[in-house]
This record gives C-alpha cells, sequence and structure tokens, in this order.
C-alpha cells in the first residue's frame, strides 16, 4: 500500500490510505484516559529554527540537494506546459487544419513528455535517497545522544517514549523531507506559471474564476481542521482499543481464571462499535472536503464555459483561449487540496522534529570530568570514604559509607529494601557520582578516570538478569563479540554450568525470546553469570536476583557464584545465606547507612541488627 | 513481520474471504451502485464541455463541423448559440453537484460497511475469541502478534472487501465505460490512443511484484533496528555496567545502514516506475493529439471530441495505475487474513458441556478428587502429571512441593479446569469437572498466581474483578481480609486510584495483596495459591502468609510453596517429582522420614530462606504474568 502510495510521486498522496480505526469509556476493561506512548501535540506551527536545523541535515548532501531543487524548478515549469502545449496545439494547428503545424506540435510535445519523464525520475529518486540519508543520519544522532547519556537519563524516562522519537516522530520528519519540500514546490510553481498562462489568455476570464480562489483555501482549511480533530479523537479511542486488547492479553490467565471472558467480549464489541461511531465521524468530515473541492474544479470549468463561451461568441477573444482554460484550469485547482494536505503533513513533521530535537537537546552533566583519563589495569582495591549520595537533594539516599575491600574480596550488603545497596554498586561503577566523599580504586579517585574504562575492567550482574533478543551465545558474548566458542565454553565450564547450557534445546544457539523470556529464571542467571566470567573482570558487581528457582537449581548457582566471585573483588547485594555466610566482609545497611559491619560469625556473636535479619531469612518466607 | 506458520492454502483463504465479503453483498451493490452514477455523472460532465466548445467552435468557424449532439438530437432552430452554451454549462455544474453529492455518500456508504459494520464485527469475534483460547495459543505467540490480530489484521481482511473487491469492480465498471463511450465516438482513435495500455499494465504488475516482498524485507530491517534500540534502553544498567556502549553503537550502526540500503533498493524501483507511467500516460496524449488532431483536420472527429478523449485517457490511465494497489492490497489482506483464520480456527480446549449439570454454591463442600489424572501439554510429549490420585476433604490444606517443572502448577491447572486430563477423572464434590459449566466452576476457585497481572484500572475494580457489581463494602471487606485496606487507603485516591497513574505504582508485595483481595472478594470454596510470595521479599511474605493463613480456614486450599512455615500449618504435603507424587503426609512425618525427598527439597532447613528476598533499586519492577510452563 505504502509502495503505491509513494509511487505516485508528485501529488504527494500518501499512505493515510486506510482510514484509522475510532469510543467513550464507559465500563470497560481497562480505565481509559491511558495516553500513547510519547504523545504529545500532533502538529506544530512552522518554525524558521526548527527548519533551519533540519536543513543542517542535508548539509552533508548538499550536492543532491542542490542538484533536486534544479530538477524542481524545471519540474513544475514542464507540467503546465504539458497542458498548455496539448491545448496550443488541438486549439491551433488541428482547429486550423493545418497538417504540418500539427505534426511540428506533435514532435515539440512529443520531447516535452520525454524530458518531463527524465527529470521526474532523477527529481523523484533524489528526493527519496536524500530523506532517508538524513534520517538515517537523525537515527544515529538519536541513538548516540541516548547512549552517551548519564543512568539518571534513563530512570525518568519510559522506554516508548524514547521509541517513539526514532519511530513515529521521525516518520513525520520524513514525510517533510522527502515529500513536503519538493511537492508543495512543484505543485505552487505549477500553479504560478498556470496562472500566469490564463491571465496572457484572457486576464477577465482568469479573473471571474480566480475570485474562486481564496473561497476555496477557507473551505480547505475550515474542513481540515475539523479533519485533524476528528482524526485525533479516531487516534484516542484507537489507543483505548489497543490498550483494552494488550491488557486483555497479559492478563488473559486472570480473565479465564475469574471467568471474565463472556464479560469483557461483551465490552470489547461495545468499545469496538463505538470506536467505528468515531470512524463515522472521522469520514464524515473528510468526506465532506473532497467532493467539495472537486466541485469548485467543476463550478470553474462551467463558468470558464459561459464566460469563455460569451466572450468568444462576441468575438473578444479567440477559441484557442477557451481551449487552453480547459486545460490549464486542471494545473491551477488540482494543487490547491495538495498544498492544504502538504501543509497539515509539515506541521506534523515540525512537531516530529520538536520532540527529536529536544530529545537531542537534553544535556545532562556528563559523569566524567572532561580531561579525566582512562585507569589502568586494576588490582582491585576499593575505598569509599564519607560517601553520600542523593538523586534529589531533598532525599539522601546515601549517608557517610566508609569501606575498604582488599583485592580479592567479597563484600555482601544487606538490608531492607530501597535501603541504597544498590546504589553503592552504582557509585562504585561510576554510573553516578558520589554527591560527597571520594571513592578511589587501587588508590586512583574515580574523578579522575573516565567510567568507561572502569567498566571495561569490571562485571555487572545486575537487573534482574536482562537478556538481550537472540541466542545464548550473542548474550554471553556481549562484551566480548571476538571470543572464540573455545574461550566462551570455558567460560561456562569453569562455572560447572555448561551441562545446563548444552542442554537447552539448541544448546548454545538456543534463542531467549524477548528479553529472555524463553529461558527459566534459573537459566537466565546462569546465562548472566557465564557473560560475566567471560569477561573475567577484576572487579565484580552482583544484584541476587530475588526469582524463585527451585532448590536444586539454587544449589547450582550457588557453586556457579562461588566460582564467579573467586579471585575478584565482589560486591554483592546478598539475598542467599550462603553468599552472606562466605563473604569477607557484611554490611547491613539501613536507611543509607551501614549499620553493622564485620564477617557473619561477627555479627552472629551479638544481638544486632544482622541476627534478627538473619533470623528472617533462616526463617524463610 | 514473518508471516504466521498457518499452513492454509491461498485458494482456501481466498474461498473463505468471498463467503466472508459475500455476507455483505448487499451494502457492496449499494456502493457500488453509486460508483456508476458517479462515473456516468463524470462523463456527461466531461461530453457537454465538449459540446460546449463545438458549438462556439461552429459559429466562430463556418468551416467547422455541426456540433455532435448525441442521440441524433438538434437543438431547436431560434436557440442561439449563447443560450446554449449557457445552458450546457448549467447541465455540467448540475452534474457536478450530483457528483459531489453522490461522492459524499459513497465514502460514507464504504465507510458505514467497512469501519462501522465489519471491523467492529470481526474484532469482537477475534477478541471473544481469544478470550476462551487455552493459555497453549498465549505461550506459542508473542504478545505483540496477538494485538496486530485484532487490530492490523482485522483491518487487513476488511480491506479484501472494500480494497479488493469494491475496487477491482469499480475498475472494472468504469474501465469498461470508458472505453465503450471511446469505442463509440471512434473505434481506430481508441485503440491507437490505448496502444501502450499493455504495457502500463505490465509495468504496474512488475513493479508491485518487486516492491511489494522489498517493503517487507525493509519493515523487518526497522522492526530488528527498533527492538535492539528499545532493548538497549530498557538493559542499559547491562549495557553501562559491561561499558558495551560502543559495540552496541556499532551494533545499531549496522542495523541503521541496513534499513537505509534497503529503502535505497525500493526508491531505484520507484523511481524507474513512477516516471515510466506518467510517460506512458503522456504517450497516450501525444498519440491522441497527434492522430486524433489529424482525425479533426479531416472532419472525422469534432475538436470537442478531442478534448473529450484527453480528459477520458487520464481518467483511465488513473485506473490502471490503480490496480497496483489492488494486487499489494490483496497480498497483505491474504496474510492478514490468513493470522485471523487462525484465531477464529483455534480450538477453544475448554468448553462447557451442552447440558451441565447444575454447581449451586450453597451447597458446594469442596472437595477435590482426583482419578488416575495425567496430563501432558501435546501430543507425543513426556507427561507434567502423571498418574495422580488423590483425595482432598472440604476445608483440607493441601501443600505441593517440588522443584521447578516437577508439576505443581499443573496440577493446580486441572482444578479450575484450564486443562483437560488426558487421562483420569477430576471431581469436585463428586462431579466430573467436565459435566459443570466452565465459569460456574471457576466462579467458585479463587486464585492467586506468582506474579499476579493487575490491569490499568481503579484498585477496586481490579479487586471486583471476579464479580463487576459487588458492592463497595464486599470490596472493602475482601481488602481488608487481604491485608490490603491500609494501603489502599493512603493511595492518591484510595480504592478508585488508577494503578499505574499519579505514581500509583506498588510494590510486589502490595500487588499480590490486591490479587489476595480479588481472590476472595466471591469468599470461594476452594483457594488455589501458586507460590504467591515467589516475587516478594521474606518480610513481606511473611505478612502475606499471616494473612493467608486466617483465609484458608474453612476452605479447601491447595498452595505450591517451598515455604517451610506454610509446609508446617498444611494437612498434607505432597511431594512432587517429573510429575508424580514421590511423598506425602504431614510435615512432621516427612521430616521424620530421613533421606526423604522433602528433605532434599528443603536443604536441610538451613538455607531454606534462597528464594525470598528484595529488589533493591526496582521496588516498582512491572509485574508480568508469570512465564510459559506455570498454570498462570
Amino acid at each position: 500500500m505504502k509502495a503505491q502510495a509513494q509511487a505516485q510521486g508528485d501529488d504527494g498522496a500518501r499512505g493515510d490510505g486506510m482510514v484509522k480505526d475510532r469510543i467513550t469509556a464507559g465500563h470497560a476493561i481497562v480505565h481509559m484516559p491511558i495516553r500513547v506512548e510519547g504523545s504529545g501535540p500532533t502538529q506544530r506551527p512552522l518554525d524558521r529554527r526548527l527548519v533551519q536545523r533540519l536543513f543542517a541535515f542535508t548539509v552533508p548532501y548538499a550536492r543532491k540537494r542542490n542538484i533536486l531543487s534544479l530538477l524542481v524548478a524545471a519540474r513544475a515549469i514542464q507540467l503546465p506546459l504539458i497542458g498548455w502545449a496539448t491545448a496550443a496545439v488541438i486549439s491551433g494547428p488541428i482547429a486550423r487544419h493545418d497538417q504540418w503545424g500539427l505534426v511540428a506540435g506533435v514532435v515539440a510535445l512529443a520531447a516535452l513528455v520525454v524530458s518531463t519523464a527524465l527529470v521526474f525520475r532523477y527529481r523523484i529518486r533524489l528526493a527519496l535517497e536524500l530523506g532517508e540519508s538524513v534520517l538515517h543520519d537523525m537515527r544515529a544522532a538519536c541513538y548516540r545522544h541516548v547512549l552517551a547519556q548519564p543512568m539518571s537519563f534513563f530512570q525518568g524516562t519510559q522506554t516508548g517514549r524514547l521509541i517513539s522519537r526514532i519511530t513515529s516522530d521521525l516518520e513525520a520528519v520524513r514525510v517533510g523531507v522527502q515529500d513536503v519540500v519538493f511537492v508543495s514546490s512543484v505543485q505552487l510553481g505549477g500553479m504560478i506559471i498556470a496562472a500566469a498562462l490564463m491571465l496572457y489568455y484572457d486576464w477577465v476570464l482568469f479573473l471571474v474564476v480566480a475570485v474562486m480562489v481564496p473561497t476555496l483555501g477557507l473551505l480547505v482549511r475550515h474542513f481540515q481542521s475539523r479533519m485533524v480533530r476528528a482524526y485525533r479523537a479516531l487516534q484516542e479511542s484507537f489507543s483505548r482499543v489497543t490498550a483494552t486488547v494488550a491488557e486483555s492479553i497479559a492478563g488473559i490467565r486472570v480473565t479465564q481464571a475469574f471467568a471474565r471472558t463472556a464479560v469483557n467480549a461483551e465490552l470489547f464489541a461495545t468499545l469496538t462499535a463505538d470506536h467505528g461511531e468515531y470512524n463515522m465521524r472521522a469520514t464524515r468530515s473528510s468526506a465532506v472536503l473532497l467532493p467539495l473541492l472537486e466541485l469548485n474544479g467543476q463550478l470553474f470549468l462551467s463558468v470558464a464555459l459561459v464566460v469563455g463561451g460569451y466572450q468568444a461568441l462576441r468575438g473578444h477573444i479567440q477559441l484557442d483561449a477557451m481551449v487552453q482554460f480547459f486545460f490549464l484550469a486542471n494545473f491551477f485547482f488540482s494543487p490547491i487540496p495538495i498544498l492544504g494536505n502538504q501543509y497539515n503533513q509539515a506541521l506534523t513533521a515540525m512537531a516530529g522534529a520538536e520532540r527529536v530535537f529536544a530529545l537531542l537537546d537534553t544535556h545532562l552533566p556528563p559523569v566524567d570530568a572532561p580531561g579525566a583519563n582512562n585507569i589502568p589495569p586494576i588490582q582491585g582495591r576499593v575505598t569509599l570514604r564519607n560517601v553520600s549520595f542523593a538523586y534529589d537533594p531533598a532525599r539522601p539516599v546515601l549517608h557517610d559509607i566508609d569501606l575498604t575491600a582488599e583485592p580479592g574480596q567479597t563484600v555482601a550488603l544487606v538490608g531492607p529494601t530501597g535501603s541504597g545497596k544498590s546504589t553503592i554498586l552504582s557509585l562504585i561503577a561510576k554510573v553516578h557520582l558520589p554527591t560527597a566523599g571520594e571513592i578511589r580504586i587501587d588508590d586512583i579517585d574515580l574523578r579522575a578516570i573516565t567510567g568507561t574504562s572502569l567498566r571495561r575492567q569490571m562485571g555487572n550482574v545486575l537487573q534482574s538478569n536482562f537478556l538481550f533478543t537472540g541466542t545464548v551465545i550473542d548474550n554471553v558474548r556481549l562484551t566480548r563479540p571476538e571470543a572464540s566458542d573455545a574461550e566462551v565454553t570455558e567460560a561456562a565450564r569453569l562455572l560447572g554450568v555448561l551441562d545446563v547450557i548444552e542442554r537447552l534445546p539448541q544448546g548454545w544457539l538456543t534463542q531467549v525470546g524477548e528479553r529472555g523470556s524463553a529461558l527459566s529464571a534459573g537459566q537466565r542467571q546462569i546465562v548472566c553469570f557465564t557473560r560475566a566470567m567471560l569477561a573475567n573482570p577484576r572487579l565484580l558487581m552482583l544484584d541476587e536476583a530475588t526469582s524463585a528457582v527451585d532448590r536444586l537449581t539454587e544449589r547450582r548457582l550457588q557453586r556457579a557464584l562461588a566460582k564467579l566471585l573467586r579471585g575478584r573483588t565482589s560486591f554483592v547485594v546478598a539475598h542467599r545465606l550462603s553468599t552472606i555466610e562466605h563473604a569477607d566482609l557484611v554490611l547491613v545497611i539501613e536507611g543509607g547507612r551501614i549499620v553493622e559491619r564485620g564477617t557473619h560469625a561477627q555479627l552472629m556473636a551479638h544481638d544486632g541488627a544482622y541476627r534478627r535479619l538473619h533470623g528472617k531469612l533462616a526463617v524463610g518466607a | 513481520m514473518a508471516v504466521s506458520g498457518s499452513s492454509l492454502s491461498t485458494a482456501h483463504v481466498l474461498r473463505r474471504l468471498w463467503h466472508f465479503a459475500w455476507s455483505y453483498r448487499r451494502q457492496c451493490l449499494a456502493v457500488l451502485g453509486m460508483q456508476v452514477a458517479l462515473l456516468l455523472l463524470g462523463m456527461a460532465g466531461l461530453s457537454l464541455g465538449g459540446l460546449a466548445i463545438d458549438v462556439v467552435r461552429s459559429s466562430l468557424d463556418p468551416r467547422a463541423p455541426a456540433p455532435p449532439w448525441p442521440y441524433g438530437w438538434t437543438p431547436p432552430a431560434p436557440a442561439s448559440p449563447m443560450l446554449m452554451v449557457i445552458i450546457l454549462g448549467a447541465l455540467a455544474l448540475t452534474a457536478a453537484g450530483l457528483r459531489a453529492l453522490f461522492n459524499f455518500h459513497y465514502a460514507v456508504g464504504v465507510n458505514r460497511l467497512v469501519q462501522g459494520e465489519i471491523v467492529p464485527e470481526l474484532r469482537a469475534r477475534v477478541y471473544a475469541k481469544m478470550q476462551r483460547l487455552s493459555f497453549r495459543f498465549f505461550d506459542a505467540n508473542a504478545s505483540g502478534a496477538l494485538l496486530n490480530r485484532t487490530t492490523s489484521d482485522v483491518q487487513a481482511v476488511r480491506s479484501f472487501v472494500d480494497g479488493v473487491l469494491i475496487q477491482s469492480l469499480i475498475m472494472l465498471l468504469s474501465l469498461g465505460l470508458y472505453l465503450g463511450y471511446m469505442l463509440q465516438h471512434n473505434v481506430p482513435l481508441t485503440l491507437a490512443c490505448l496502444a501502450t495500455t499493455p504495457l502500463l499494465v505490465v509495468a504496474t504488475m512488475l513493479f508491485s511484484r518487486r516492491v511489494q516482498p522489498a517493503y517487507a524485507v525493509n519493515r523487518a530491517q526497522m522492526d530488528d533496528l527498533v527492538l535492539r534500540m528499545s532493548e538497549s534502553i530498557q538493559g542499559m544498567a547491562v549495557v553501562r555496567g559491561f561499558a558495551a556502549e560502543e559495540i552496541l553503537e556499532a551494533d545499531l550502526n549496522r542495523r541503521n545502514r541496513k534499513v537505509r540500503d534497503g529503502q535505497q533498493q525500493i526508491f531505484r524501483q520507484i523511481s524507474l516506475f513512477s516516471p515510466t507511467i506518467g510517460l506512458l500516460t503522456h504517450v497516450n496524449i501525444v498519440v491522441l493529439v497527434a492522430y486524433g488532431g489529424t482525425l479533426v483536420i479531416r472532419h472525422a472527429l469534432s475538436l470537442g471530441d478531442l478534448v473529450v478523449f484527453a480528459g477520458l485517457l487520464q481518467q483511465f490511465s488513473t485506473q490502471i495505475t490503480n490496480m497496483a494497489t489492488v494486487t499489494g492490497t490483496l497480498q497483505e489482506s491474504l496474510i492478514g487474513a490468513r493470522r485471523v483464520f487462525e484465531v477464529l480456527d483455534s480450538p477453544v480446549e475448554i468448553e462447557s458441556p451442552p447440558d451441565p449439570r447444575p454447581l449451586p454454591a450453597s451447597e458446594m463442600t469442596g472437595a477435590v478428587r482426583f482419578e488416575s489424572v495425567s496430563f501432558a501439554y501435546g501430543h507425543g510429549r513426556r507427561a507434567a502429571v502423571e498418574g495422580i490420585e488423590l483425595d482432598v476433604r472440604p476445608g483440607t490444606c493441601v501443600a505441593l512441593l517440588g522443584a521447578a517443572g516437577a508439576g505443581k502448577s499443573t496440577l493446580l491447572s486441572l482444578i479450575p479446569r484450564f486443562h483437560d486430563p488426558t487421562n483420569g477423572t477430576v471431581r469436585i464434590d463428586g462431579v466430573d469437572l467436565r459435566e459443570l459449566e466452565v465459569d460456574e466452576l471457576r466462579r467458585q476457585i479463587g486464585m492467586v498466581f506468582q506474579d499476579s497481572f493487575l490491569f490499568s484500572h481503579t484498585v477496586a475494580a481490579n479487586i471486583a474483578f471476579g464479580q463487576p457489581d459487588a458492592p463497595r463494602e464486599v470490596i472493602e471487606r475482601a481488602a481488608r481480609v487481604a491485608g490490603a485496606d491500609t494501603f489502599v487507603r493512603a493511595l492518591p485516591l484510595g480504592y478508585d486510584t488508577v494503578l499505574g497513574e499519579l505514581g500509583a505504582n506498588l510494590s510486589g508485595g502490595q500487588r499480590q495483596r490486591l490479587a489476595l483481595a480479588r481472590a476472595l472478594l466471591r469468599e470461594p470454596r476452594i483457594l488455589l495459591l501458586d507460590d504467591p510470595t515467589a516475587a516478594v521479599d521474606a518480610e513481606t511474605a511473611r505478612d502475606i502468609w499471616e494473612a493467608l493463613a486466617t483465609t484458608m480456614r474453612g476452605r479447601t486450599t491447595f498452595v505450591a510453596t517451598h515455604a517451610p512455615a506454610l509446609l508446617q500449618q498444611a494437612d498434607l504435603i505432597l511431594v512432587l517429582e517429573a510429575g508424580r507424587i514421590v511423598e506425602r503426609g504431614t510435615y512432621a512425618e516427612l521430616l521424620a522420614h530421613h533421606g526423604g525427598r522433602m528433605a532434599a527439597l528443603l536443604g536441610e532447613g538451613t538455607d531454606a530462606a534462597g528464594a525470598a528476598g528484595d529488589s533493591d533499586g526496582h521496588p516498582e519492577a512491572p509485574s508480568r504474568a508469570a512465564g510459559s510452563g506455570g498454570i498462570i
């Protein structure tokens, strides 16, 4: 569908083809004012600043762009010229019964037609290529920018919102870059030339009919703004339909368990029928506009016939003027709805561009200082001195954390949810900078070095074992894409989990599914451990997952973990008793402070926070 | 992206689409009738204009032929050329006005048929069917793909009606009418002008055959880039943690380039096709001017007819190029139809018998019996549970213990009849479940899953999910029993707070308490708990178990758990291994049995806490229903 729409070229008709769907929420399956991800105003007035910034993206393709401008100008002349030439031949040699004149006219017309096709070929190709190149660069700019943002950026941002920047917003920009500029130039140019020609043939007749233009313009604007509103309501209704379906799918087990299938089906039938109503409303407003525009063109022709006929019969003008009007009128009137549509798309493109640029303009203070060096190979001594941290100054997360870990030691952090354990890990990884105090690794202040160079020597098993779509081996190789099969297998063997991975349906080549959903929680942890093992880091940050795994798997994981920790300085947010008991240092964190420290044995020796906590863990859920 | 693995043949799909469309034949005919009127009016307008030109010409130029009045009609002698021109102009305008009217009604008519009837009906059917399908279907399909079945796939199916059937009929009709009109006026000229038409047809076909697949490929490339991008954002902590930004960027660059190069391929095709179509259309005009002009010079054709021909040729080539759209739409509707039919054809595995036995809530006791029950998830697959013999008296608490995949969840799922046993019978109060009305059965059972799904609706609506008309007091009572009342009241709008909005994100423990309230609302006789504290920390788990202890009293309860605290309370513990019950007894009995399976599973008691813990830093991680294999 898209293909043909694009293929049409200069009339700028694009695949808004399928009329988008439209409800009012009564009793619903989901509560409805759910906004579409990343929504915002769908249109924005033309803005010189935005246009200039967009234009800047064409600079690397200046040659293409300049040739394109010439082609557009040529085409704006050619199109009405064909109409004119056809009319001229008909009302000239043909009407005069001049056979040789006809031959000459046909030859000229043929030459014009062929040159038009040639110009069109390059005009369309260059425009599409230019647009896609600009889009490619803008997409790259977006993800490069996003990747370079500090972690704090991601805490306040929804993925869907960021993604809609490179999908729907850039798609709107694409229409602007590929179509709007060129199509409207061609159409506007053609319109002016057709007007000039008509003025030349008979200015009275032209003025009589040109009066209609403003009326037409107002009509278009009126109905278009009505249409835009109707379609926006339609979009919202559609997002209700999608949100309802999406939740119904996700919650299918609950629905069936609570015998709600019939109720839901009925509610959905109302919802979708209601959506149909919105659709009808949108159609009614768009269905008025197009016939009205066509009617105007016809009205013009009728008036031209009568006025032209009158003048011709009175001998004021020649017949050729009348024929010319017959042919040229089309070039004057058909651009009006096209320009209206293009204008609308330009506004949509502006809104898209504005959001994309707003993303590119988000500059959070970088974590690394300007001139920071790479950290040399590290031994693994980690010191925190009076470290405090707050995401938000009003709500400090950590207070005066002091600790030292010698190379190779395991430090276990325990404490209730939200006490700040993970934050300590992220500070050591230089994901955030402490608000006060300093962190040193091998006596190097973290502020003096780059976070990336540090993390290259660091392993992380965080975030509930996140996996990327792809195979198991792809995920293990995440940080070392160049690692050989032998190295990968060796890492799993060292952890004692090789058999687990090889027993997967396709072994190493098993697809892990979206976010690892095809694997069990235990299998996901094993893949993440192997990934960290392959990276063979000096420092290891580990957030033990809380997912339920059965005891036998649990045993395997404990053994693998013990092997992973061996010989590296490790910080573990620990939930497993075995991990805690084997740690060289246990820190009990409460309310962002270290309230107790020591080995398991030392801490058990007196009645404190640890013993209470341990009691709870030991009794179990 | 990829065509789903449906095995339906194209001919079969087409036949079904045809049957589907046939049920809307009346509306289609009405719409087509309007198109015929539109075409006739358009041609009338065009020929009136041509006639007017001839009238003017003949009165200006005595050598010019008389205007070719249609049907041998001649104007009465006193009619002046001016009057005739005015009349012709007025007629042309009337035709245009009528056209506008018909156009409006055509657009509204098509839309009423398509978006007002077909789409809502089909969507409701697909949705209703999907609600009743077994979980197997949902496990086998990505949620995004399922979403598309009720949205874009349904649209693709309806486009068979308006985009393929109606459009091709319009195309045939208009081509026939144009051709008839032109042939009636001048046969050789018509043939000459349309000589290039076959080329136009071939070019259109070639283009759509080449470009359609290219677009499909490119869409897949774009999806690939977007997926990678969104995963990078979701997994940013991992990317950051391993300093893998550069690796990732290189990867994204590669995918981005692929998208661009794929697009450029398509552009090359477009930039060949569009100008070719334009050229062929224009060539027709040139032929018309050359040959038609000669005919006019030889007095074999009127000048007005020539102008009319020019107009018709334009329409003609528009219709021909429309073919590309129609074939593209046909392909899309076939793909969509396969997916929609697949849903509609999927067997609803669990259905109520035609004549179900009543199960009055007041008389139900909650006795559950398994008689030699076995169940496998598919033909030829290993049995998930096997040879289960079990007789549970009303009010008993049964705990299920076993490693992942031992069959605990499967066993639970047989009680609300999420699956039917492959062999054997499950009975409640002595009645085979298959003799009961499914919904009625499930209303007697309260369920809490590992990771409970809550809908983006108010707290009250979520608790009342199984009984939407429950009065507020009942909802609040259920919440109190589940220990949810206190934190619900602390939410911005209390029970009317919409989950997920206004920062109303709940912790795992709070979500589970709401899930428990939801399960208790109907005061079920039977309670099924599938490891409901698996994803919450130890402290919360304890609170939840305390709330449960009171609610379990007097109900038959099945609970899958590893928590020793709960195992101790159970009247009966079943230890499952590879789908079989390998040990049964009370906690004390099983513990006394040295070398027993329970002891092994619990790891001698000391490190029995591993599964619990917290999720520091991600207290608001969104909950999802647990993955495949589980009951829920």
